[in-house]
């Protein structure tokens, strides 16, 4: 019996003491900054580029804060109503909003702005939980907060449960939101519920080119990129670059649209010379990743290049497996993505034989398609799709390792960095 | 006891259905790899390896833990949430400095020990379901670290370079990670095996009354499984943290299913009793190899699954109590009924 009590009074001990660290660590990296508000200060100078307005919108934007997002100010979607309302959503960006409550409002995943304005806006996604789609859903807050119209902002995420996301997309419309904006995990399966809130009279936007079937009829717009041009550039890069050898491709979820864009186009430009000799889906898991570039190492261990979205999961899982290997981290790549970490590494490895060229995760699109949803409900006829053109960045021109940015950040988001730091102190 | 049967005669026919418990992971891996040889050579080569050797013991470390909890009888789903906190607590309180690497890795090891000890009280003492315990225990775990993950870690995602480069070295050609799970798989084995501890916790999983009555504290032995078993996937995590270099929100996700399956494919019954610390090792590689392997051999993702899944339904086909009954019934009718009152 003492033996019995001697055991848990140890056990009991070592788990005392485990919470203890834990809270010291919680403690140690917690608490170091406090809300404040002020101006954005992301790309604010410059002068402006566009000129007019409509439908509540003022149709211009500062140049920095174009390039900032961008690359270039002049990589506009080509159409007039289009680059109208990108330009009235950035313009917006660099507007002055009480970033506490935006903190605020991130943190509890929705709140009452406070300016007593008659609409309510939902963003509605059917996963939510990395750094990628919470800075997103800070982007739409902060676009939110500058509308004194919106009284209120709704948050839902149905952590990857295509029941819980058509459950919450029709608990926003039984609430009567006035716009949702969306990003559409589950692609075509969400069609009906769309329907249901156009119907409703409820305009739906979908951003970083969650495509679904019927834009401009099941719901109002898609904003992104042109998946099939960005496969096309990744072409570009690995014809001009690599010219002849193998390379791989690594997509998404098995079958989603946008790995499935891209890809097929690159396929299609690449010299004959240029080989693809794996094609695997990785769900956009770092450690399966991991997997899939140790199996492409495994059988070729002279691999010349790799195509993927997720620049940060290729640097962490993928340069994992390069290392566990004991292959030189050499090769071009090209990714969707633009997280500061990936350029981190490139600047510590300062390998020459390392190329990387990158595109913008587009979470800034977010703005985009709140603005559409809000000029829509003032009456503003808006295009179906809002698409962005590509221009590819490399690495070493263009360095994305920001100073002070979080790791998984990417570097052309407009959260400003201050709040951006209390966002991940 | 059979009491027509002479001694000697019993004694082989126990030890034959014994061994037939655990052989069949043997010969599974062995022809796993006999295929592997013609149809994914390179699945075979020193690349392949440096990748699948250290996940081996990933894998098997936590399914070692699982199985100190399947012989009691129970289950754990608390292991992604273990592995993930542990994780996140390497990245968070190392912050990126090999000085904090040591208090990184108590802290990690504490909420192992904190988590199994949770899981052990409620499941020993209070008797409460395993099942339904340890996943709502680990889903409040795991709750927590992606909270934590969110505060702290998302700045700075990296392991400290110690750690990483500790995992990276290769004695003897083989990544230290390796050697620490093979190092881990044998001292159970031996603890297990030849301790009068080992014995005993052996005793109360196969048939809590009679250890009981014998004497033995069973509630104090459920209670200590779980928390070995929490502590060991502490280890899990600090081993992974050292292999992935960097945490993410995912980190210990896919260790839900694949330890459980790794110890039943072993031979270990899920209603308690016998388990094999070295076949369950193997079991560990037999799976990280078949994904490796399924990888190289550049089978689309659902066929991937498909024959993933396959595998895994053979293994529990041709192992643990159904063998057992079986070659008990061929053997000799009692045969088998003796195996398991004496073993499992």
């Amino acid at each position: 019996m003492r033996g019995k009590r001697r055991l848990v009074a140890v056990l009991l001990l070592a788990a005392a003491t485990a919470i203890a660290l834990v809270t010291a660590g919680s403690g140690a990296a917690g608490g170091r900054h406090s809300a404040t508000s002020g101006p954005s200060g992301v790309g604010t100078g410059g002068p402006m580029v566009g000129s007019g307005g409509g439908f509540g919108e003022t149709f211009a934007a500062p140049k920095g804060t174009l390039a900032h997002a961008l690359f270039q100010a002049n990589l506009l979607p080509p159409g007039k109503a289009a680059r109208n309302v990108s330009l009235a959503a950035y313009g917006r960006a660099t507007k002055t909003v009480n970033y506490a409550l935006a903190l605020k409002c991130w943190k509890n995943n929705g709140c009452s702005t406070g300016t007593g304005g008659k609409y309510t806006v939902a963003y509605v996604e059917g996963f939510g939980e990395n750094t990628y789609r919470q800075m997103s859903k800070m982007e739409f807050i902060l676009q939110a907060l500058t509308y004194p119209s919106i009284g209120k902002i709704i948050y839902r995420s149905a952590h990857s449960d295509l029941n819980q996301a058509i459950a919450d997309f029709k608990s926003v419309i039984a609430q009567h939101v006035s716009a949702i904006v969306t990003y559409p995990d589950f692609g075509d399966a969400m069609i009906p519920v769309f329907q249901q809130a156009t119907k409703a009279g409820i305009p739906v936007s979908t951003y970083a080119w969650g495509y679904v079937t019927g834009p401009g009829e099941n719901y109002l717009t898609v904003v992104g990129e042109d998946t099939c041009k960005l496969g096309q550039a990744f072409a570009n890069v690995m014809n001009t670059q690599v010219k002849s050898g193998d390379i791989a491709f690594m997509g998404g979820f098995p079958g989603n649209p946008l790995s499935a864009g891209w890809q097929t186009c690159e396929q299609k430009a690449l010299n004959p010379s240029i080989n693809v000799v794996a094609n695997d889906p990785t769900n956009w898991d770092p450690s399966k990743v991991q997997g899939i570039v140790a199996g492409i190492l495994a059988k070729y261990p002279d691999l010349k290049g790799l195509s993927y979205e997720d620049a940060l999961f290729m640097s962490q899982g993928g340069y994992a497996a390069y290392q566990a290997a004991n292959i030189p981290y050499n090769g071009v790549f090209t990714y969707r993505t633009d997280e500061a970490g990936m350029g981190c590494l490139a600047d510590q490895l300062k390998n020459p034989n390392l190329h990387i060229y990158y595109y913008s995760a587009g979470n800034a699109q977010i703005r985009v398609a709140l603005t559409a949803d809000m000029m829509k409900l003032q009456g503003a006829k808006i295009p179906p799709e809002i698409v962005f053109p590509i221009q590819l960045q490399q690495q070493s021109k263009r360095d994305l390792c920001i100073k002070g940015y979080p790791a998984t950040a990417s570097g052309t988001s407009l959260i400003p960095l201050s709040l951006l730091h209390q966002m991940y102190p | 006891m059979d009491v027509a049967s002479p001694a000697p005669v019993r004694a082989i026919a126990a030890n034959a259905v014994l061994v037939a418990r655990f052989l069949p992971v043997w010969l599974a891996t062995g022809a796993l790899l006999v295929v592997a040889a013609f149809v994914a050579p390179d699945a075979l080569g020193s690349t392949s390896w440096s990748y699948v050797l250290p996940l081996t013991s990933v894998l098997a470390i936590a399914s070692l833990g699982q199985m100190l909890v399947v012989m009691h009888g129970g289950i754990d789903l608390s292991t992604p949430g273990v592995i993930s906190f542990g994780g996140n607590l390497i990245a968070g309180v190392g912050a990126g400095s090999d000085h904090k690497l040591p208090v990184a890795i108590l802290a990690a090891l504490g909420v192992g020990v904190a988590v199994g000890l949770v899981n052990g009280l409620l499941v020993g003492l209070l008797r409460l379901n395993p099942l339904i315990v340890t996943l709502a225990v680990g889903q409040i775990v795991l709750a927590w670290s992606s909270k934590y993950s969110r505060d702290v870690v998302t700045n700075q995602p990296n392991v400290p370079s110690g750690l990483a480069s500790w995992a990276r070295d290769k004695p003897l050609g083989v990544s230290n990670v390796f050697w620490v799970g093979l190092a881990i798989t044998i001292v159970l084995a031996l603890v297990l095996r030849s301790t009068v501890l080992g014995r005993r916790f052996q005793a109360v999983g196969a048939n809590p009354r009679a250890a009981w009555m014998g004497g033995l504290h069973v509630r104090t032995h459920v209670v200590l499984a779980y928390t070995a078993a929490g502590t060991l996937y502490a280890v899990a995590a600090v081993l992974l943290a050292g292999v992935n270099i960097s945490i993410d929100p995912a980190f210990g996700s896919a260790y839900l299913l694949s330890p459980i399956a790794a110890v039943v494919i072993a031979g270990a019954s899920l209603s308690g009793g016998l388990a094999s610390a070295t076949s369950t090792w193997l079991a560990a590689l037999a799976l990280v190899f078949l994904t490796q392997m399924l990888v190289i051999l550049g089978l689309s993702a659902a066929m991937q699954y498909v024959v993933f899944g396959a595998a895994i339904l053979a293994g529990m086909v041709v192992s643990g109590d159904r063998v057992t009954a079986v070659l008990g019934r061929l053997l000799r009718p009692g045969a088998g009924r003796l195996a398991l009152r004496e073993g499992g």
